[in-house]
Parts: structure tokens; C-alpha cells; sequence
């Protein structure tokens, strides 16, 4: 057959041309392009009557690139060499529901194939309003068969009406407990800010400095730094929390150093203030003041490792 | 002896005989692990306790598969109580999973599967699904990732530090069916 067709193309000139043409695109004509995949697959109606000219929309989840073709009169669409990966599909169609398929997964090897039935009526809405089960739309899986046999439910997996019914009022003490908890962080964040500037300012606040403006700053950076940690310790402390749950993990470690920073968030002002009142007699810090230093270190310190354990995985 | 006695021989004595009984297959072991990335952080949560059946008729078989949302374990009871929160796992406790697939996908070593899948109050259908199968002495481990994201279940990504998550959260699937 071939060679008849190349006979007949050397007939005229035209057919050198054409012969050209066959001979450089044949290997992209006859194979699919190497290392893509194809989506190929057929949109009808809830009838099963084809719908054609219905815009089919492919757009890779991973690069967000787009690629459009519409179905032909058959109701059959295909995608070629499309990039192995997963795609977000859309199909549009005039009189017709738009529905959206999240992922296919097209790889190099194959053709996926994905029919598609588009509904006329009312989009049917996936939301569960209660925490009970919908049923399965069976008309949109492959295959569906036609037979009585029931679909297993959840009562065929043994599961008792607690574990399968929603608790709408402990997910609200799940939703106050997770809003109070932003709230901590971000406070605690920017606790962080003042905290950091006061344990600068300390060496120039005591020790040879006679000066009193930087002892001003730092007791008034002090000050902010214990008002914004009250207010973070208070969303932490009055959080819900959520009877049955065993703590594991990186907020035990949290939680054992707010034992630590917390009392020395109490002691360090006082011990701030006894300095800065010796300091202000014109006496050399001494005493148990001495300590309001190395105290507010440590603390310090127990608070940035608190603020570590939950933020970076170690 | 008359013809029903002897009938009710036969089929005694040759069971293969008598009409094939729908078969079921039911979840043995599994795995579900979900993997969430964040710029300080990459973690993931894993459960061990979903049960699932599955019901064999005409040459085709229709899986569920269930599994509780506070099941999942991430070794950071912090973390999963966000996730349940912010999945509304307490409100819709169990991710429900259905598919459809032909009896004979049992001897394949792949299978594509579309997904239905109910989650944190949504319904949603991945399709075309690959999955790996081995089958081992009756049983059928079927592996594969579910290419899931937050945004399909309008999710909003939950944020630590003020960076959120990332949309994706691919989950890994390890089960182990066996013939009941």
C-alpha cells in the first residue's frame, strides 16, 4: 500500500513535496512522543447520547499549564502527549453542569482513559450538611452495573453509630481550641521581638553603665516583653482542651519549657526591679538581684527553644 | 431415590456445580499515610486502622472503604489535633472510600481505579487512579498514591509560623485484601 502511494506521489512534483512532508513527520504522526502520555475518553449525556463540542480543559496539577481541545461529533476527545503527571480536567458544555474532575493520572506508558457524563440538571451539591453518608453516585463509576446486589455499606464494616456520626459541638471545642492557639503563636512571635531587644539592651542597662537611659529603654522593654507574654501564656493556658487526646510528640518538649520560662518570666522582673532600684540608689547591684541576669537568660533561652520545637522538626 | 434426592446429591457431591455465590473480599492489613510539606517542616500521618469490603457481583466488585479521621497518627498529638480541626474530623469522622472495579483486575498486576472519595464534608472523584497489586498465597496487596489536595476538600492550608502548607497532600496506600 505503500509503495503504491509513494508511486502514485512521484507522479508530480507536489509529491516529492508531500513525500517530504511523510518521510520527517512520520515518527510523530505513527508513535506517540516519547517520555508523554495520552488522555483520550468519550463525554456523553445522562442518557448516554454523546455530547459533542463540549470543551475539555487538562491542566497539569503540578506546572498549572493548560491544554484545551473540544469533543468531536462522537463525543470523543483526546489529549496527545501530554507530560506524565497528574492533571486537573474540566469539561464544558452548553446546557450542561460543568464538572470537574481534581486528578488523572496520565503516565508515559498508557492511554488513560476518562468518560465523562455530563448532568443537565441542577449541579448536585457534595456538601454533607450532616455528619451522615451519601450514598455512592454509582451512575458515575465505570462500569456500573445493572444487577441488585447492594454495595457494601459502613454498617457491613462493623462500625457502631459513634464512630460513624459527627460531634458537631466537639468540633467546635476543636475550632475555639485551634483559634485561641493561633492566637498563642502569633503572639508568641512577636513576644519574641521585645524579648530579644531587652536581653541586648541588659549588659548596657547595668553593670559599669551609669547612664540611665538605656536602663529606661530596657525596663521599658521589659515591661512590654512581660505584658505581651502574659497575654501569649493566658491563650495557651485557656485553650480547650480535648478530653481522650494523650500528648505525644514535640509538644511535650514545648510544653516542659514553658515550665521553665514561665516562672522565670515572673522572677525576672522582680529581680529587674530590686536592680534597677539599687541602681538608682547609686548602689552596685548586689544581693539576690545580682541574679535578675543569668535568670532572664535562661529564661530567654527556655522560650526560644519552646518557640524551636514546634516550629522546626529537629 | 427420586430426581430431587439425586439433585440434591449432585450438588452436595459437586459444589462447583451449583450457582457461583457472589464473592467478598475484606481489608486485612493497611496502611494510609498522608504527607504534608511545609517550608520548615515535612511530616506525615499514618493509620493503620481502616476496614473496608468489598462485594463481587457480574464480574464486578464494589469496595468501601472507611477510616477515621483521628486515627491518624503523626507522632505529634499537637499536629493531629490541628489536622482533625482543620479537616472538621470531628463534624465528618471517617474518610469514606468507594471504587468499582472488574473481579478480574484481581490477577492484574496494575489497576486504574476511580476514586470516589468523602472527606471533611466533600465529594470527591479521582479517576483513574494507578495502583500496583501482588497477590500472595489468596491475598491482594494493592499499593499506590492518591494524588489528593487540600483544595479539593476546601481545605484552607493550616499555617505554622504564618507560612502555610502546601495544597498537595499525596496519600500513600498499602492494603492487604483477602477473600472472605
Amino acid at each position: 500500500m505503500l509503495t503504491k502511494f509513494f508511486r502514485n506521489l512521484r507522479s508530480d512534483s507536489s509529491g516529492v513535496l508531500l513525500a517530504c512532508l511523510f518521510v520527517a513527520l512520520a515518527p510523530s504522526l505513527m508513535a506517540q512522543k516519547a517520555g508523554t502520555g495520552i488522555l483520550a475518553g468519550r463525554v456523553t449525556d445522562a442518557s448516554g447520547g454523546v455530547v459533542g463540542n463540549a470543551a475539555v480543559t487538562a491542566m497539569s496539577v503540578e506546572t498549572r499549564q493548560t491544554q484545551s481541545v473540544a469533543t468531536g461529533p462522537d463525543g470523543t476527545y483526546k489529549f496527545d502527549g501530554l507530560p506524565p503527571g497528574n492533571y486537573r480536567l474540566k469539561f464544558e458544555a452548553a446546557g450542561f453542569k460543568t464538572v470537574e474532575i481534581p486528578s488523572v493520572t496520565v503516565t508515559a506508558t498508557g492511554t488513560a482513559v476518562l468518560d465523562e457524563k455530563l448532568e443537565v440538571s441542577e449541579k448536585i451539591s457534595g456538601d454533607q450538611t450532616t455528619g451522615a453518608p451519601t450514598p455512592p453516585q454509582q451512575e458515575n463509576l465505570p462500569n456500573a452495573p445493572s444487577s441488585s446486589v447492594s454495595p457494601p455499606s459502613l454498617s457491613d464494616l462493623g462500625l457502631t453509630p459513634e464512630q460513624t456520626q459527627g460531634n458537631p459541638r466537639e468540633q467546635a471545642l476543636l475550632d475555639k481550641r485551634t483559634h485561641m492557639l493561633k492566637i498563642h503563636q502569633r503572639m508568641g512571635l512577636i513576644t519574641t521581638i521585645p524579648l530579644v531587644a531587652t536581653v541586648i539592651l541588659g549588659p548596657g542597662a547595668g553593670g559599669k553603665s551609669e547612664g540611665t537611659a538605656t536602663r529606661d529603654l530596657h525596663v521599658a522593654l521589659g515591661s512590654l516583653t512581660g505584658d505581651l507574654y502574659g497575654i501569649t501564656a493566658y491563650y495557651a493556658i485557656r485553650a480547650p482542651r480535648i478530653p481522650g487526646t494523650k500528648k505525644r510528640g514535640p509538644i511535650k518538649f514545648h510544653e516542659a519549657m514553658a515550665w521553665i520560662h514561665g516562672p522565670g518570666m515572673i522572677l525576672t522582673p522582680i529581680l529587674g526591679a530590686m536592680a534597677f532600684s539599687q541602681k538608682n540608689n547609686g548602689e552596685k547591684v548586689h544581693g539576690i538581684a545580682q541574679a535578675h541576669g543569668p535568670v532572664a537568660i535562661v529564661t530567654a533561652g527556655a522560650f526560644g527553644a519552646a518557640l524551636l520545637s514546634v516550629s522546626v522538626k529537629f | 431415590m427420586n430426581i430431587r434426592s439425586l439433585a440434591a446429591c449432585l450438588l452436595l457431591a459437586f459444589p462447583p456445580l451449583a450457582p457461583a455465590a457472589d464473592s467478598q473480599w475484606v481489608l486485612g492489613q493497611n496502611s494510609l499515610t498522608y504527607h504534608v510539606s511545609h517550608p520548615l517542616h515535612e511530616s506525615e500521618g499514618v493509620s493503620h486502622a481502616a476496614r473496608g469490603k468489598g462485594v463481587c457481583h457480574a464480574g464486578q466488585c464494589d469496595f468501601l472503604i472507611a477510616v477515621a479521621v483521628k486515627s491518624f497518627d503523626s507522632g505529634d498529638s499537637n499536629r493531629d489535633l490541628h489536622m482533625v480541626q482543620v479537616t472538621r474530623g470531628a463534624e465528618f469522622p471517617l474518610v469514606m472510600v468507594r471504587t468499582r472495579l472488574p473481579e478480574s483486575a484481581a490477577a492484574s498486576v496494575t489497576v486504574n481505579a476511580d476514586l470516589e472519595i468523602q472527606f471533611a464534608g466533600q465529594t470527591v472523584q479521582y479517576k483513574q487512579v494507578p495502583f500496583k497489586l501482588e497477590t500472595h498465597g489468596g491475598e491482594t496487596r494493592i499499593t499506590g498514591t492518591i494524588p489528593a489536595t487540600l483544595s479539593d476538600f476546601k481545605i484552607d492550608p493550616p499555617s505554622l509560623l504564618t507560612l502555610p502548607v502546601k495544597n498537595e497532600i499525596p496519600v500513600r496506600v498499602d492494603m492487604t485484601w483477602r477473600p472472605q
